[in-house]
């Protein structure tokens, strides 16, 4: 078996190392860049859609909360005159209430004082027989004589119109 | 004690002469170049079968990551527009270092045969020419060599000339002086350790004297530097002037 010369060129093998380094590269082509790329490709692909499914989604959110907001505000306002509303028929009712009840307190008042004159009739009228029957007691006595029915009567209205005057 | 340092072995030669080329030979550095090739291929396979795109393997994440790196060297040194380069410029890469390194488990790198660097600088002198031609015409290309005055031409050429030389044999060099200390190492270690066991008396010494004890371990630290360091340092370098040339090239 021979040896080559330490340094020199084999016009052969220089060709075939010309040959080797194209078919290498058309392995490592074939086999590593383009699987690999082929796959970064897809994934890349598979992130592109993820981020436009992010942005659709984030769209929808916004959408959606924008219209969560609007009947926010729509139930907010509503909540408002629903409140003003009671606030307003509370206030009439009570003005109601406190008409109706001075009415009442008037009328009761007046009931009071037409009842107190009453009982002050009464009591007026009950004196004004006892003073009558101790008045014609007291005649009698003065002048110890029976008094006629007739002058009695007009003794006692005389009297009593005495005592009303006085009163 | 006889060193003998010689070029790859020849396996078979084809017994047909053709004209300026002579004879076909099966040498040393062809098969552990197909050797390399078959490595190269295998691990690409291995690396580029059932990738998935999530929950990716630590075998997936390191093919994307070499990718990526092929792709970062190449568009990142030669622009957008040469990213039809990175196959190339990794299998020549590739192919440099899976070559130096071979020699780790004791075959001869097919990159200690100058015909090898010779081969791939060829390949990259024509891509530059290539570009050159293709970025400024064939009249700009040739008017190249008259600038900034007429009387460089001969230089200009010679330049010229000079690049795939330099490219091939500095790479070559490095190699070959990796191959050739370590065989001298081997050799200086073994003649050593016989010189040093002999010492011992008696019948002890005559049979460890035979066993060339310092060959172990000590060749190993110093090929981090003639295999590891220079071996990857030279596939960059070369990778990286096959890039910069072209891209100087494209930029007219």
């Amino acid at each position: 078996m021979g040896v080559q010369e330490l340094v020199g060129i084999v016009p052969w093998t220089f060709i075939a190392q010309i040959l080797n380094l194209f078919i290498q590269m058309y392995l490592i082509k074939r086999f590593l860049f383009k699987p690999v790329n082929a796959m970064l490709e897809k994934r890349k692909a598979a992130a592109d859609a993820q981020i436009q499914d992010a942005a659709k989604a984030k769209e929808e959110a916004l959408a959606l909360k924008s219209e969560y907001e609007q009947s926010m505000q729509e139930a907010r306002s509503k909540a408002n005159e629903i409140v003003n509303n009671a606030q307003r028929t509370a206030a009439l009712k009570s003005e109601e209430m406190l008409k109706e009840a001075s009415q009442q307190a008037v009328a009761i008042k007046a009931k009071a004082e037409s009842d107190i004159e009453q009982e002050k009739r009464k009591a007026i009228n009950e004196v004004k027989n006892e003073i009558g029957g101790m008045a014609v007691e007291i005649a009698g006595k003065v002048i110890e004589r029976e008094v006629s029915e007739e002058d009695h009567a007009k003794l006692i209205d005389q009297f009593i119109a005495n005592v009303g005057e006085a009163s | 004690m006889d060193i003998n340092i010689t070029g790859g072995r020849i396996f078979y030669e084809i017994p047909i002469d053709f004209p300026l080329l002579g004879r076909f030979q099966i040498t040393e550095t062809l098969v552990v170049s197909w050797i390399v090739m078959l490595l190269i291929t295998g691990l690409c396979i291995w690396l580029g079968h059932d990738l998935k795109e999530e929950n990716i393997s630590k075998r997936q994440a390191l093919a994307e990551m070499l990718v990526e790196m092929a792709e970062k060297f190449v568009v990142g040194n030669m622009g957008e527009a040469f990213r039809y380069m990175i196959p190339f410029v990794a299998a020549l890469f590739t192919t440099s270092v899976v070559s130096n390194l071979i020699s780790l488990i004791g075959l001869r790198s097919p990159t200690a045969d100058l015909s090898t660097e010779a081969a791939w600088a060829v390949v990259v002198f024509t891509m530059i020419t290539a570009q050159k031609i293709k970025t400024s015409g064939f009249g700009g290309y040739l008017k190249g060599f008259t600038t900034p005055i007429p009387i460089m031409t001969p230089f200009n050429i010679l330049s010229e000339l000079a690049t795939p030389i330099s490219m091939a044999c500095r790479h070559f060099g490095n190699i070959l002086s990796g191959v050739v200390i370590n065989t001298l190492i081997y050799a200086a270690l073994a003649v050593a350790s016989s010189a040093l066991l002999g010492l011992l008396p008696g019948a002890l010494g005559g049979v460890l004297s035979r066993i060339p004890i310092l060959d172990v371990g000590i060749p190993a630290v110093l090929s981090v530097y003639f295999d590891w360091f220079s071996g990857v340092m030279q596939a960059f370098i070369f990778s990286m002037l096959t890039v910069m040339y072209i891209a100087n090239a494209a930029e007219g």
